[in-house]
């Protein structure tokens, strides 16, 4: 059991900086999920933890030992690759097996080890099999059975549901959420698909051109993006650009794209002057669809509540309208601007293109990011 | 019988007909010198008089083209196994290397012997094997075959690690092998037949070398090459062609087994 640290983690390649100032405490058995988009450096960053790439700079330690310059053969993390990276000229059962025989155990005692490894991840009866041979998902259970057969202090895990169809990843990230609380060991899992984040991750670290912008719990990160670029990583949003107007002791008036002036409720007295640009983020799951008393309102029409609550609402023209399975998503045109909602029940209150409708949320629920993209808390 | 040939048509056969022909023609030498070495008489003529094995009992029975052929597999195989140790690190190590630095030495390093005229390689290998006192050794004709060798091994094995998956070798130093022991369990069984197709080349380069070989052997390291060049300088008898039809036997061996090796990797790939 473990817990590393990585401090100050830097990597380049010739003039291109990877990875940069990275610093995370990785907690002993956790299941830390580092997501990013491509090229945020977060496999590079696993691969330093594994001893695969030398850092230019900082230092990994893991247990309380500094192994930045221990190769990747001495440390006991193990790696679940992308594509695998089964050897193909040894069986299954050879490939589980192979790290425990580059451990000395004699042949009898690491065939049964990996024999009770491939039926712990419900490969029992392929010992025997060609690697080659096996579908994307088997491959997927080998090379985790391979990992987990040399029992390792951390395990690394590089993406290795991206290449499975839907429907099987979502299969692999329950069944990888349960063999990580069975064993307890820490985990650190790269992924750039969010619903996989918040589906396996204790913690998310959120990465973005070499930094780790954010480390924190799911819904934290979630509910409290540090920067305009987590918030719209995260999840669909709609963001409107607005103005301050004014504020006063519990609020703040923007005047914005939408051509409605909204009210965001302040705990204190607020921190941004008039005049100051911001950009709001209102999640289409903050967003009530009120229909009826839209249909009666000319569209755009400012219908803002004025008494400095934190209600506020617009009112739009439906664009198009497209069926999302469990949910309905409603492009809404409000004053030239474009916002969607999000229905979840499809049956009721069903609108068509050129409705008007009615979009209602709380204030409180609307975050504010300055022109360079870092929250302005309000 | 009028018939219109398609403009394709005859391309095609035009085209198979030259090629045969060229074929044929590189081939007929090789077919001539076979035939001669079932002659009877002493004299080397084609089509031979009569036929018989005599030439090939007088071979068996001659200690100096013994000694000659077993001084060949000697240096042949000893520039297979050097030329393959330095071809095959070469180009692993080249592939290893991230920033591509050694590449851009050692490419064209090894090419360097085989742009330089061979009597000039072996005039100046002759003066340097003197002076440090190798001169007349197997050691000597190996050292000078694996200047030529080594740059076939290492293209081939270049063009073989290009398809190895690199990520294997990750994996293997991440379930704590080191170095050796990823080589040897995880990179040499998947570029093994590419290793052999690289020896055998090695092999047959050498085999054939005659003009280094004439400068550096002495009596007692003659290859066949040289030897013959001296038999015929004295006599042209089907002597000559009973070596040759061994040494193309050897060549079209080493070229079938290299074949095979190549095939086994193709069909074990089409077969995952």
């Amino acid at each position: 059991m473990s817990e590393i640290t990585l401090h100050d983690l830097e990597k380049q390649y010739g003039e291109t900086t990877a990875v940069e100032d990275v610093s995370v405490e990785i907690r002993d058995g956790e299941l830390l999920c580092l997501l990013g988009p491509s090229g945020s450096g977060k496999s590079t960053t696993l691969r330093m933890i594994a001893g695969l790439e030398t850092p230019t700079s900082g230092t990994i330690s893991i247990e309380a030992d500094d192994v930045t310059d221990q190769p990747a053969y001495e440390r006991n993390t193990s790696t679940v690759f992308q594509d695998w990276a089964l050897f193909p000229h040894k069986s299954v059962l050879e490939n589980v097996a192979f790290g425990l025989k580059m451990r000395g155990m004699s042949k009898d005692e690491r065939h049964t080890r990996a024999r009770s490894m491939l039926e712990r991840v419900q490969m029992g009866g392929y010992g025997d099999d060609d690697p080659t041979n096996l579908s994307g998902g088997q491959k997927q259970r080998v090379a985790l059975a391979r990992s987990l057969a040399v029992n390792p202090d951390v395990l690394l895990l590089d993406e290795p549901l991206s290449n499975l169809d839907k429907r099987l990843r979502e299969d692999m990230q329950i069944e990888l959420r349960e063999i990580h609380e069975d064993l307890e060991e820490t985990f650190v899992h790269v992924t750039h698909d969010q619903d996989e984040a918040f589906t396996l991750a204790d913690r998310i670290g959120i990465m973005n051109e070499g930094e780790l912008v954010q480390v924190g719990d799911p819904d934290e990160v979630y509910e409290n993006p540090k920067n305009r670029f987590i918030e719209a990583f995260l999840g669909d949003t709609n963001f409107v650009d607005a103005v301050v107007t004014r504020t006063s002791s519990d609020a703040v008036h923007v005047d914005t794209e939408l051509g409605t002036e909204l009210v965001l409720p302040t705990d204190a007295e607020p921190a941004v002057d008039e005049g100051t640009g911001l950009t709001l983020s209102l999640r289409p799951e903050i967003l009530s669809i009120d229909g009826e008393t839209g249909r009666h309102e000319p569209a755009g029409k400012q219908a803002v509540a004025t008494d400095g609550s934190a209600h506020n609402a617009v009112t739009g023209t439906v664009e198009n309208v497209i069926y999302r399975g469990s949910t309905v998503r409603y492009s809404v045109s409000i004053n030239g601007s474009s916002m969607f909602a999000e229905r979840t029940d499809a049956s009721t209150g069903a609108h068509a293109a050129g409705d008007d409708i009615r979009l209602e949320w709380d204030g409180e629920d609307v975050l504010a990011f300055s022109d360079d993209g870092t929250r302005v808390t309000l | 019988m009028t018939s219109t040939l398609h403009r394709e048509t005859v391309e095609n056969r035009v085209f198979r007909a030259s090629y045969l022909a060229l074929l044929v023609f590189m081939l007929l030498p090789l077919f001539v010198v076979v035939v001669t070495s079932f002659s009877q008489a002493g004299r080397l003529a084609f089509p031979p008089e009569s036929y018989s094995l005599v030439w090939y009992g007088e071979f068996f029975e001659s200690t100096r083209w013994l000694r000659a052929f077993t001084n060949s597999i000697i240096i042949g195989v000893g520039t297979a196994l050097l030329a393959s140790f330095l071809g095959v690190t070469g180009a692993f190590g080249q592939e290893l290397d991230t920033d591509d630095s050694l590449g851009a030495i050692l490419q064209p390093l090894v090419l360097i012997p085989l742009l330089i005229p061979p009597v000039v390689l072996g005039i100046t290998l002759l003066m340097y094997f003197s002076e440090v006192g190798l001169r007349g050794s197997y050691a000597s004709i190996i050292l000078a075959h694996t200047l030529w060798a080594t740059p076939l091994v290492y293209f081939v094995m270049r063009s073989v690690f290009s398809r190895f998956d690199w990520q294997q070798l990750d994996a293997a130093h991440d379930l704590g092998a080191g170095p050796v022991r990823s080589f040897v369990h995880v990179v040499l069984p998947n570029v093994k037949h590419g290793i052999l197709v690289g020896a055998l080349l090695a092999f047959i380069i050498s085999l054939q070398e005659f003009v280094m070989a004439l400068f550096l052997s002495t009596p007692s390291t003659t290859t066949i090459p040289v030897l013959a060049w001296t038999q015929i300088r004295q006599a042209l008898d089907p002597m000559v062609s009973v070596v040759s039809t061994f040494l193309i036997l050897i060549s079209i061996g080493a070229i079938v087994l290299a074949a095979i090796a190549t095939n086994l990797e193709w069909l074990s790939k089409q077969l995952s």
